[in-house]
């Protein structure tokens, strides 16, 4: 909300700088988000003339200005453009106070100036021409302030009112509330009674009290063509709001921003007939808004009708058919309280939010109808002097009743945790209800526009404001309680380090994709949760896959000059499901170009492959129990089909690895298709968590005392064997602490859908020293093993 | 040759190697090493000749001579010390110190996930436990039991993400908008007391800017049981925020409003970047204040809702964004950076 300094002056009995009421409203909980300046801010510029003009002799673009005020006649350097002989001018003397600072007296190339010409923009002045200096009328007079020209300088603050301060949304409440909490003199606004003829020319009908709390309706006649005052239209064009130059338009306006009660006129002779109804609308019937809008109705929308049709929709917006313009003789000003979520959801339906809309919705002061309607019409009898109040009415149906709360202040210490002296606490709910006894228990009842107290935990609120919050120690005597984490908390920070460990780069994407997402990633869209209010199509659906954003990183990074990259993400992914829909956080990492990533001035990074892969998910999964990697039955689409393993963790299915799809690859537009990509449920790893520390930790197995021998054979065997295979039938041979696989060879040296495999075997006993001969036996064995099992032959 | 006249070479070997070590200077000590203990040095040789005496013999006078080979080497080893032979050794083998170490892989953690568990330790320090939430959420929990009346015009202060799902009370769900909806999903499930904390991410339908984001993180504490207050909220605060910026660190509360919340504040932190230089600081532009949190003592609505009686048991509940807090922490003056993935940036974290 915009607030002119001066404006809220006028409610205020004491002078307030700007510096200090933003001190005082931050202090209260207002943010204030922007100051802005306005007016003749400056001093010492006097009306001039230009005499005489001369060029600079030592520069080409500045002359050399003989100036006059009147008595005495200046040297001037002046480097605008548009100057000429005779021009009537602001001239700021040395000692002046402009925007910038203090003029002083200059030498400009070697020639002293004693003062400068001004431009709108150096003196502050918003809505001139700043490509040069102010050129004045011809008739100004010489010599005067130019201060005197412009507008008062005058401040305009920007103030944040969040809905629980809705009761400050204009002048008048703002300043209340200043002089409440800082026990300044508040200044009523001098407005004068109505007259009210008894005569009631159009009686009002309010057919819900609920949803219409009260109605004041004023008649005024004769009121043709009255225009808006300058200073009034001024004040609008502080607020941000452009005046019509109709008194009958821009007085609602004014008395909003001044009084916070949105109000209506509508011309009296555009109504069917003398009634005004306050009524639900019939569905189907239309309402043609002021902003030009066709405004379909329903019955969950309350208007203001006449007999016959919809005149406006109450408190958001009024109709075109009933508006006043410069031809009204007579207008019925509206000043009502409408129920706040009524307005609202009216709002919400036809889709027209107002500066009306907004304040009814937060709720308005229905105490404050009538003194808002005679201010309206103050305001329009002064505008037009021949105007005449013909009726007052005030209908007022469901009465405001305050809340009693009984305040304890050993309860407001309580709620605060601080020692405020009962004779304080007593101070603040007197500044806010004048009339409160000092009986014990307080029985404290909220002002009409103080609906928003409601508890003691408000009025806690009310007097920490009151004092300061700086009344709050910082003090406890809370027990200890013992801190625990979740499993899923666990294992993600357990998981995100090995990861970090190993190179990868930890990202997080959105959660929202595109469908194009889907497609190039293989994917349909068929189980995705979609966003009802999308911000765009690039965020249309929530993802269902991790791997979309993992090639968006891929990309992201290979665009800005990265040749390899590694990273991975934790994150959620949304399907619908039968019950609705499933929410499942997952780890997906990707792997592409050299790993460790980096070159050498040893030369030899390697490039990232599956099996760098394979091991990370190795390491990963160190620790936990009966983890294995298994064929993949039904692998997503976007993992390549024979290059692509399931994980599993016991019987729990622990995620995929694998080549993506060179396709998923291509949709992206990427020319390389090597990238390596994991994705596992954290469910698979929280499910296999032991919250017990002593419970995960492995048990230690004793190591031989004895030597270690090893024996490495290497056999020629069918290519179509698989290690795993091999490494089943070999590993339970009797001594053997470990067998490895250290070379595979396919190549013409071994023959066509042959291999020759290196197995290195290590040997120890527990019991003993191995001797030889024991030692080659089992190897014997090995080998006659392997050649019954897969015709293996030890390679020559 | 005899035994004894071996013996006797043996020992004018070891008199004429210690008379002429000490006049043997650096230059000289490699000559001086082949000449007498190299693979044709005298006492090399010496030693070779004991494969003509007996076996008996040769035991004996093999370890006078490997005894003397032994004092020999050492007794040259010292004269190499001493006259700085060793030294010259030495500098002959090149290294270029300055090569590069050889590359590890090197990755990392994000910052809001840096930012995020260093905020979960300092609150786990005040016993507090960690609790999670989902993110598509329920208006119920999001909203109305945080004290969100259906039509509250508080809403409008969270611009809401719907989805295309409704809820088993046939109300859309949505995204939500805050973590505040884990308070009342662990009040319901959990008797007071209760001390948790929990961070994750938050939607809201903004355009995203130098400071904004669709999508965030934030990070929500709270604390219910008999008497708590918001001296006790403040002393907590106080000491989370020491844990993250040193012991000097202090609080200030300023009125505040928050659905959920009453008496609601905002809580800023005394600025340690500018070490109280004033207007120059472009962290807290001067003020020396930061704002950091929004909290206050858990609305009597929101006890309610939870099934507590608000007489009886009372509560305190604080968030924060952990954007703010990674921004001010790793010096990032905008937003987006969080979510571009860019490793020329967090390869520098």
């Amino acid at each position: 909300m915009k607030i002119q300094h001066s404006w809220l002056m006028d409610f205020i009995g004491a002078s307030l700088s700007v510096e200090d009421l933003v001190a005082k409203l931050t202090r209260l909980g207002f943010n204030i988000e922007g100051i802005k300046k306005t007016g003749a801010a400056f001093s010492g510029v006097v009306v001039g003339r230009i005499l005489a003009i001369e060029k600079h002799p030592n520069a080409d673009k500045l002359s050399l200005c003989g100036v006059g005020d009147g008595t005495t006649v200046m040297k001037v350097v002046c480097g605008a453009k548009n100057i000429a002989v005779g021009q009537k001018i602001l001239f700021a003397r040395v000692g002046a106070v402009l925007a910038e600072g203090t003029l002083k007296k200059a030498r400009i190339r070697g020639v002293e100036s004693e003062g400068m010409i001004c431009s709108a923009e150096e003196l502050g002045l918003e809505g001139y021409d700043n490509s040069g200096i102010l050129v004045l009328p011809e008739n100004t007079q010489l010599g005067v302030d130019a201060a005197s020209l412009f507008a008062k300088p005058d401040c305009v603050l920007e103030v944040e009112i969040t809905p629980n301060l809705a009761y400050c949304l204009s002048h008048y409440a703002l300043a209340r509330e200043l002089c409440a909490f800082y026990n300044l003199p508040f200044k009523q606004p001098a407005v004068p009674e109505l007259p009210g003829s008894g005569d009631i020319r159009v009686p009002i009908k309010i057919e819900d009290p609920g949803l219409c709390g009260r109605y004041t309706a004023v008649v005024v006649e004769n009121v043709s063509a009255a225009k808006t005052p300058e200073w009034l239209a001024g004040r609008l064009r502080a607020m941000g709001s452009n005046p019509k130059n109709n008194i009958l338009i821009d007085v609602s306006n004014y008395v909003m921003y001044e009084l916070g009660q949105p109000t209506h006129c509508f011309d009296l002779a555009k109504l069917a007939g003398p009634e005004i109804i306050v009524r639900p609308a019939k569905a189907g019937e239309i309402l043609k808004s002021l902003d030009n809008q066709d405004l379909k109705l329903d019955g969950t929308m309350l208007v203001i009708a006449d007999k016959d049709k919809p005149l406006a929709l109450a408190g958001v917006i009024g109709g075109m058919d009933s508006a006043v313009s410069d031809t009204t003789k007579a207008v019925l000003i509206e000043s009502a309280s409408f129920n706040p979520s009524a307005v609202r959801l009216s709002s919400r339906k036809a889709g027209v939010k107002t500066e009306s809309s907004y304040r009814f919705e937060r709720g308005t002061d229905p105490e404050l109808t009538v003194l808002a309607a005679r201010r309206m019409a103050q305001i329009i009898l002064e505008a037009a002097p021949g105007a005449k109040v013909i009726q007052v009415t005030d209908n007022y149906p469901s009465k405001y009743a305050p809340k009693v709360i009984e305040v304890r202040p050993e309860r407001i210490n309580s709620i605060l945790g601080a020692e405020i002296s009962e004779k304080e606490i007593f101070a603040c709910l007197k500044a806010i209800q004048p009339e409160l006894v000092g009986d014990k228990p307080w029985r404290f009842s909220a002002p009409s526009y103080r609906r928003d107290i409601d508890s003691v935990w408000d009025i806690a609120e009310e007097v920490a404001r009151y004092i300061g919050y700086d009344v709050i120690p910082a003090r406890s005597n809370m027990p200890v309680m013992r801190a625990s984490a979740t499993p899923s908390y666990e294992v993600t920070r357990e998981l995100k380090n090995r990861l970090a460990c190993l190179g990868f780069s930890e990202v997080y994407n959105y959660d929202f994709i595109s469908l194009r997402d889907f497609r190039n990633c293989l994917l349909n869209e068929e189980n995705a949760v979609p966003l009802k209010n999308p911000l765009s199509t690039d965020f249309q659906f929530m993802r269902t896959a991790m791997v979309a954003g993992a090639l968006k990183t891929l990309k992201f990074n290979l665009n800005r000059g990265r040749s390899s990259v590694s990273v991975f993400e934790v994150g959620n992914i949304f399907r619908k499901t039968d019950k609705g829909h499933s929410e499942e956080t997952m780890c997906a990492g990707l792997m592409y170009g050299a790993f460790p990533g980096e070159e050498s001035w040893r030369g030899g990074s390697a490039m990232a492959d599956f099996y760098h892969l394979k091991g990370v998910l190795n390491y990963i999964f160190s620790g936990y129990g009966g983890f294995r990697f298994e064929k993949a039955k039904n692998p997503p689409a976007y993992f390549h089909p024979g290059v692509v393993l399931e994980m599993k963790l016991g019987n729990l299915q622990a995620g995929h690895l694998g080549m993506l799809n060179p396709k998923a690859a291509m949709n992206s537009d990427l020319k390389d298709n090597q990238i390596y990509y994991f994705e596992l449920p954290l469910k698979a790893l929280v499910a296999a968590y032991k919250p017990e520390f002593w419970a995960r930790l492995p048990q230690v197995k004793a190591v031989s005392a004895f030597p270690n021998t090893w024996r490495d054979l290497s056999v020629v065997m069918d290519d179509k064997f698989e290690w795993a295979e091999i490494e089943k039938e070999i590993s339970k041979a009797p001594d053997l602490s470990a067998v490895k696989l250290i070379d595979v060879y396919k190549g013409h040296s071994v023959g066509e859908n042959l291999k020759s495999v290196t197995i290195r075997f290590n040997f120890s006993s527990m019991e003993k020293t191995l001797t030889d001969i024991e030692i080659n036996a089992h190897i014997a064995a090995i080998l006659a093993k392997l050649g019954l099992n897969f015709n293996a032959k030890l390679r020559s | 040759m005899t035994p004894e006249d071996w013996k006797a070479k043996l020992s004018l070997t070891r008199d004429s190697f210690l008379s002429a070590l000490i006049k043997t200077d650096a230059a000289g000590l490699a000559d001086f090493e082949t000449k007498y203990l190299g693979r044709k040095g005298e006492l090399t040789l010496l030693l070779r000749d004991l494969k003509d005496f007996l076996i008996e013999d040769r035991k004996v006078l093999g370890a006078l001579g490997n005894a003397l080979k032994t004092e020999l080497s050492a007794a040259l080893d010292a004269r190499k010390t001493e006259t700085g032979a060793g030294a010259v050794n030495l500098e002959k083998i090149q290294f270029d110190l300055t090569l590069a170490g050889y590359p590890f892989p090197r990755g990392g953690l994000h910052p809001l996930t840096i930012v995020a568990d260093k905020m979960y330790d300092g609150f786990q320090k005040l016993g507090f436990s960690i609790a999670e939430g989902p993110l598509i959420e329920e208006d119920y929990f999001n909203f109305e039991a945080l004290n969100f009346a259906p039509d509250h015009p508080a809403r409008d202060m969270q611009d809401t993400f719907y989805v295309d799902l409704k809820d088993a009370r046939g109300k859309d769900l949505l995204l939500r908008t805050h973590t505040s909806p884990v308070q009342i999903r662990t009040l319901k499930n959990q008797a007071p007391p209760v001390r948790v904390v929990s961070a994750g991410r938050v939607f809201r339908s903004e355009a995203v800017d130098a400071s904004h984001s669709f999508a965030f993180h934030q990070m929500e504490g709270f604390y219910v049981d008999k008497n708590v207050s918001m001296a006790d909220l403040k002393w907590t605060l106080e000491a989370f925020m020491k844990d993250l910026f040193g012991s000097s660190a202090k609080i200030s509360f300023s009125p505040s409003f928050f659905p959920f919340v009453e008496p609601g504040a905002q809580v800023a932190v005394s600025c340690v970047f500018c070490k109280s230089s004033g207007a120059a600081c472009p962290v807290c532009k001067g003020t020396g204040w930061i704002e950091l949190l929004g909290a206050g003592v858990v609305h009597p609505n929101v006890i309610k809702a939870c099934g507590y009686d608000p007489e009886k048991w009372s509560g305190f509940a604080f968030g924060a964004g952990i954007e703010r807090f990674a921004m001010l922490l790793y010096g990032i003056s905008d937003m987006r950076m969080l979510y571009e993935n860019d490793l020329r940036i967090l390869k520098q974290l």
